[in-house]
């Protein structure tokens, strides 16, 4: 699916709309490939949220005349990915990038694998907040057990947050409504070098951010995202991992710019000192970060040492020395010790495969240490976040000070 | 006696002289090529890049890239950009050319006939080959080395340094025993020497990490000894991986 093959598209009339040729459509839906049965229920489902509107449907799944729905306008698009992925990749945004401009849509609603689990009301959120409240971008904001999500918990959000100053919680979305001027902009942000253009994720949250553009999020309900698929954890986390310092590389002259508001009023917050016992499904699985970890700490130090300085060496040899039960990563250490690993992939301090791959264990212990201060309370899983997020705020002035003057003397 | 000794050492000055007279201009001209090269790498440097750079080598390498892989042409280039890296190695060719073309000078100019010549500017050839796979065998030994190490721990071996160190052993005795012999040093006893440490170093290794996966091994094979494959109908809805309780509850994605 790429901008080029918009060109091919055909629109298939349904019985309904005898509208033919490229008439002007105000909501643009882009759909993932799916299975014929979870694709009449999906058309349902838009049909029910959109009911009385005009829509144009992309996909590149064939759709049977019994299935097509009142006001409903198909467009065939060619696609060469077999499944919808866990997230919106480039050539989604640059697919409907194309359709949008052709078709004269105001407002694109991008579809990937949580589409399925989104209600009609979730839906029409995402659309209305585009069409409304003039917001550019709108993505759904999922309810997540403590053991889910943890990626984004850990680096994803907090170095949104603290960097574009935009409270999203989930900043790379499986599913995200767009107005016309955004869904340009993402299209046209890999070719002008503002985002990285050789990774196939786009971060839609941080540049929406750096060209001003309005942000908001949508409950999603009881939807869970989606699930990666079946795949080694580790070229995943670098993949990722490598994308978004990319991107905050790409980006560096816009969130040097300016402080956070909320970062002034974040104080550093006391977690549980009372440590119930460990989960018993989760708890074997903290053994082995733990473990991981202090693996890593017995192994890496002179790779850490090329990156991180003494002071965050001293803090995490501390902490490898404690008690596995009171095993608490500090979230100020955690941010700092992500913003020298942000800082080391922008100065190819040393490769950059090396790099992530000795940032992993760090981030297990960090989630680890979340999955215990969490002690399986939603609340506190939240609070911790929160508190992490805002530690990643404060430290920004370390991580702006450190890009500029990295020759600079930091014990 | 005296006189017999002055007639010696003034002999013997007058043939110092003679060499350094025959040598100086050898050296002028080894000289003279290497900075009229390197003056020539750095002006064909600087249009290449330039000229790369009109072009925007480095934007259109980057979109044919197109893969989410970590590790391409750019990670390898200084500040990533492959028209530097290029340019620099037009730079760098040039003054190896230089080089030979100076060396070349330096044995046309020098005495012909002159065994010193004949037996030393083969060897600077083979000096300079050998300096040369020193330096990749030593940088790749470190690639392998922490690449190993990384991938090791991530993958929570116990032995991950041992096995980092082994590795950069192995690729650092090879490096070795290959400059040995392209510098005809040690003839056979390199290539035996050789032998008898690498197969050493790879039995160490074997050995290590055949006890220390032993525990894995065995518990792999009592695994697959209790759960045997049973072969169920197509109509039976196996168990979703999330009712599975052998597998993972942490969702990291």
């Amino acid at each position: 699916m790429t901008s080029a093959s918009s060109a091919d598209a055909t629109i298939t009339d349904t019985a309904a709309t005898a509208v033919s040729g490229h008439a002007a459509s105000s909501l643009l839906v882009c759909l993932p490939p799916l299975p014929p049965e979870v694709l009449d229920s999906m058309l349902a489902n838009l049909s029910q949220a959109f009911a009385g509107e005009e829509l144009l449907v992309a996909t590149s799944d064939p759709v049977p005349k019994q299935q097509q729905r009142l006001g409903m306008k198909i467009v065939a698009t060619s696609s060469k990915r077999m499944n919808a992925g866990w997230v919106l990749e480039a050539e989604d945004y640059d697919l409907a990038a194309g359709l949008s401009s052709e078709y004269e849509a105001q407002t694109v609603l991008l579809l990937g694998g949580s589409s399925t689990a989104l209600s009609a009301e979730a839906l029409y959120s995402l659309v209305d907040c585009i069409r409304s409240r003039q917001i550019d971008l709108a993505v759904p904001r999922f309810s997540l057990d403590v053991s889910n999500g943890l990626v984004n918990a850990a680096l994803l959000y907090p170095l949104t947050r603290a960097l574009f100053a935009t409270n999203i919680r989930f900043p790379l979305p499986a599913d995200a409504a767009c107005s016309a001027r955004m869904i340009q902009r993402l299209s046209a942000s890999r070719q002008s070098g503002r985002a990285a253009s050789s990774s196939p994720l786009l971060w839609p949250v941080a540049e929406a951010s750096s060209a001003g553009y309005s942000v908001r999020e949508v409950e999603a309900g009881d939807a869970s995202p989606p699930r990666p698929q079946e795949g080694e954890f580790n070229a995943l986390f670098q993949s990722v991992a490598a994308s978004l310092f990319t991107d905050i590389e790409a980006k560096a002259s816009y969130w040097q710019r300016f402080r956070n508001r909320s970062a002034l009023t974040a104080d550093k917050i006391p977690l549980s000192a009372d440590h119930a016992p460990i989960p018993a499904e989760t708890g074997s699985e903290i053994g082995d970060m733990i473990d991981a970890f202090l693996l890593a700490q017995a192994n890496l130090q002179e790779i850490w040492s090329l990156v991180l300085p003494p002071q965050s060496r001293l803090a995490l040899k501390k902490l490898s020395l404690g008690p596995a039960e009171s095993f608490a990563f500090d979230p100020h250490l955690w941010a700092r010790v992500v913003y020298d690993f942000t800082l080391a992939f922008h100065l190819r301090t040393l490769n950059r495969g090396h790099l992530l791959g000795a940032m992993m264990p760090l981030y297990l212990a960090w989630a680890a240490s979340h999955l215990l201060a969490a002690n399986n309370d939603p609340a506190r899983a939240e609070r911790h976040i929160e508190t992490t997020a805002a530690c990643f705020e404060l430290e920004k002035s370390y991580l702006v000070s450190r890009w500029r003057w990295p020759d600079r003397f930091n014990p | 006696m005296g006189q017999q000794i002055e007639s010696a050492l003034r002999q013997s000055t007058h043939r110092v002289l003679e060499v350094l007279v025959s040598f100086l201009p050898g050296v002028l001209a080894f000289l003279l090529a290497l900075v009229v090269f390197a003056l020539i790498g750095w002006a064909v440097s600087a249009l290449l890049y330039r000229i790369l750079v009109a072009f925007k080598f480095d934007d259109r390498l980057a979109e044919r890239a197109g893969s989410g892989s970590p590790a391409g042409v750019a990670d390898w280039s200084p500040s990533r950009s492959p028209a530097l890296l290029l340019s620099r190695t037009a730079l760098w060719l040039s003054i190896l050319i230089g080089l030979a073309v100076g060396v070349s000078a330096f044995d046309a100019s020098y005495a012909a006939n002159s065994q010193f010549s004949s037996f030393l500017l083969p060897y600077l050839t083979h000096i300079t080959g050998a300096i040369l796979l020193l330096i990749v065998g030593t940088l790749l030994a470190r690639f392998l080395a922490r690449s190993v190490l990384i991938g090791a721990v991530n993958a929570q071996l116990h032995y991950a340094r041992f096995l980092s160190l082994g590795v950069k052993w192995l690729v650092l005795v090879l490096t070795a025993a290959m400059v040995l012999d392209h510098l005809h040093v040690g003839g056979a006893i390199v290539g035996l020497a050789f032998g008898i440490l690498f197969g050493g170093i790879v039995l160490t290794l074997s050995l290590a990490i055949g006890l220390g996966s032993r525990d894995l091994v065995s518990r792999s094979i009592e695994k697959t000894l209790e759960k045997p494959p049973v072969s169920q109908p197509p109509e039976v809805v196996s168990p979703s991986a999330a009712d599975d309780p052998s597998r993972s509850r942490l969702r990291h994605f």
